[in-house]
């Protein structure tokens, strides 16, 4: 009887403090029942299935802790900049584009705590000081397989020869640019992305340019879907998701995956939000299996916990890319150069957008 | 004492907020004037600021000339064809302005209605999207309604009896209409060119839509400096010129506008 006593006490205080140690480690996915109630947290995304994918993500979270969900949008760095300037930060949680949190660290956003979050599945290398990763999509090079034919371009030094691929391009014109593209270009006139310098970004954008005046840079996802859908693109840079979208309605394009670039919308949490533990929450049980997985399944977007296995129909899955044969093919940004100039090169490729 | 309310209105929502972008044009990243040698050093910004007021123009002349005879219309019908002619006006007015210029892109596409059209006659293509003309006809859409409503309330207190007075003297009917009709008529002109014109310069939306490079205007540039650089300094400093350039233009054409006006009262 003794022994099964002490067997008792052991399993007890095992448990004991397997519980303590749950508490003081997070593990992604799960929050503690109850534990927000009365709480309200705001949270801000792009709007439109991405953010509506995000939600439904994130209902067993809300469900569970009893917080209040908000939401708000789409990301705007200046609305946010405003706030944290004033003092009066709403915003709890907020997504945004794959620079902004390294641009802005410490500044706009907080340096993240990583022991009130459990990172341990998100695919390697992408935790930064200021963020986790959203999702992970890419920019895709989609081709007219009508007009290519037999001989359809296979990489982006093939998306800049006229010469050889002779048709109107679509590039994205939505904003900011898109260093890995620029990368890609600079590669084109000869030099090393990897030892880019400031200068280099003209030489870059002297590529985009030669182009000429028939290149269409889309505002939106929705106008780079409808080019291809339409056909007025002959070869485009497409975000997966709008490509498999164009293609699963009738667009006659496929892409070449070669260097697809790699792009990681990023979770923050802004300086100065008025309750920051019930923000990593949310973080928190964002990076969950679970929820990785609904989200992957509502918007076709790749899931950054490596257990998640969505269930999506083959053409879907065909845009994911997180299957090992993407991750060889794709092409990651030199980050190191474009975040302290980011700024420099917003500024040439606006003017390249105003017809400079 | 009437007037009180619209004035505090308009203090609080245009007079404050005015006062921020110029003070904070001069104030950042630090006190001078950096922002403004900042805008005019850089060619772009000269280049845009132009086309801008090229833009404005063609614009506020396809509306000055598509609105006149459709106002004029408005006057002469009976009461039953007036009110649909003004719904024609007023239901698009109604319609967010988003929603009518993506019917343009619909419409003006390579492949869209226009050129379809233009095939199955035999006829070329011709391209209008991303272009300077695809974008000076959706913003002259959208701002028709701003033109034929100030020149139809004009046009409808013009006694046309005088007309038939100038006739009956001898005048024929084009010498009726240059001599009578149009200038008693340009303060309804004025007043409508002077909206359109204005709510020209500072249009996003559509240009953004139907535009391609060389049809981008001022405000996607302001857009850039402050949404996506978070400058506020420049992009208030551009905010700034548009507004001085205005008035200056603006001050310009007040002395014509005045003495027709004039002119138009003595008649």
């Amino acid at each position: 009887m003794r022994l099964r006593f002490g067997h008792a006490a052991c399993v007890a205080v095992l448990m004991a403090a397997t519980a303590a140690l749950a508490q003081s480690k997070p593990v992604a996915g799960e929050v503690a029942e109850g534990s927000l109630k009365g709480k309200t947290l705001t949270f801000v995304s792009y709007g439109g299935i991405y953010q509506d994918g995000q939600v439904a993500a994130l209902k067993e979270f809300v469900d569970k802790s009893g917080v209040k969900l908000l939401n708000d949008g789409p990301t705007e760095i200046a609305k946010l900049q405003a706030q944290v300037e004033s003092g009066n930060v709403t915003w709890d949680v907020v997504d945004t584009d794959d620079l902004p949190p390294y641009v802005y660290c410490g500044k706009l956003f907080q340096k993240l705590d990583l022991t009130k979050l459990d990172v341990s599945k998100i695919p390697e290398g992408q935790v930064g000081e200021c963020s986790v990763p959203a999702m992970n999509y890419g920019v895709v090079l989609m081709y007219n397989k009508e007009k290519y034919g037999d001989n359809p371009p296979k990489s982006w030094a093939d998306f800049f020869d006229t010469q050889k691929f002779p048709g109107v391009r679509g590039i994205d014109g939505s904003g900011s640019p898109t260093g890995g593209l620029l990368e890609q270009a600079f590669k084109v006139a000869g030099g090393d992305p990897k030892a880019m310098t400031v200068a280099d970004i003209d030489k870059a954008i002297d590529v985009v340019r030669k182009l000429g005046p028939d290149t269409i840079f889309w505002k939106t996802g929705a106008e780079s879907q409808q080019l291809a859908e339409s056909g007025e693109a002959d070869m485009l840079m497409m975000w997966t998701g709008r490509a498999m979208t164009a293609v699963k309605n009738g667009a006659k394009y496929a892409p070449a995956w070669q260097d697809w670039l790699v792009v990681m919308d990023q979770m923050t949490i802004p300086v100065g939000v008025k309750d920051t533990d019930a923000s990593y929450a949310l973080l928190n049980a964002y990076l969950g299996k679970h929820a990785q997985e609904i989200l992957a399944e509502k918007t076709s977007y790749t899931p950054i916990n490596n257990d998640a296995q969505p269930k999506v129909d083959a053409s879907v899955s065909a845009y994911l890319t997180n299957t090992p044969e993407r991750q060889k093919q794709g092409y990651k940004q030199n980050f190191k150069f474009w975040v302290p100039n980011f700024a420099v090169a917003q500024e040439k490729w606006s003017a390249l957008m105003a017809g400079n | 004492m009437l007037a009180l309310p619209a004035l505090v209105l308009l203090l609080a929502v245009i007079g404050y907020p005015l006062l921020t972008i110029i003070l904070r044009s001069l104030s950042e990243p630090e006190w001078g004037l950096q922002n403004y040698i900042w805008f005019f050093s850089m060619p772009i910004n000269l280049t845009v600021l132009q086309r801008t007021f090229v833009i404005s123009t063609w614009v506020t002349l396809v509306c000055v000339v598509s609105a006149y005879p459709y106002a004029y219309l408005m006057t002469a019908v009976g009461p039953r064809v007036r009110l649909v002619l003004m719904l024609c006006v007023l239901i698009p007015f109604w319609v967010s302005g988003v929603v009518r210029t993506l019917s343009w892109v619909i419409l003006l596409q390579d492949s869209g209605v226009i050129n379809s059209i233009l095939r199955s006659l035999g006829l070329g293509g011709v391209r209008l999207i991303r272009t300077q003309t695809g974008v000076v006809i959706g913003m002259a859409q959208v701002l028709l309604p701003f033109m034929i409503l100030p020149l139809y309330s004009v046009m409808k207190g013009i006694d046309l009896r005088l007309m038939r007075a100038a006739q009956s003297l001898g005048a024929r009917p084009s010498r009726a209409f240059f001599t009578i009709y149009l200038p008693l008529s340009l303060p309804g002109v004025y007043a409508g060119a002077i909206i359109v014109f204005i709510l020209a310069l500072g249009f996003y939306i559509t240009p953004a839509l139907l535009g391609g490079p060389r049809s981008t205007m001022l405000s996607t540039l302001v857009q850039t400096q402050v949404l996506s650089l978070l400058q506020w300094g420049r992009g208030g400093a551009m905010g700034v010129v548009l507004l001085v350039t205005t008035f200056v233009l603006l001050a310009l054409a007040a002395p014509v506008m005045r003495s027709r006006y004039r002119e138009a009262e003595r008649r």
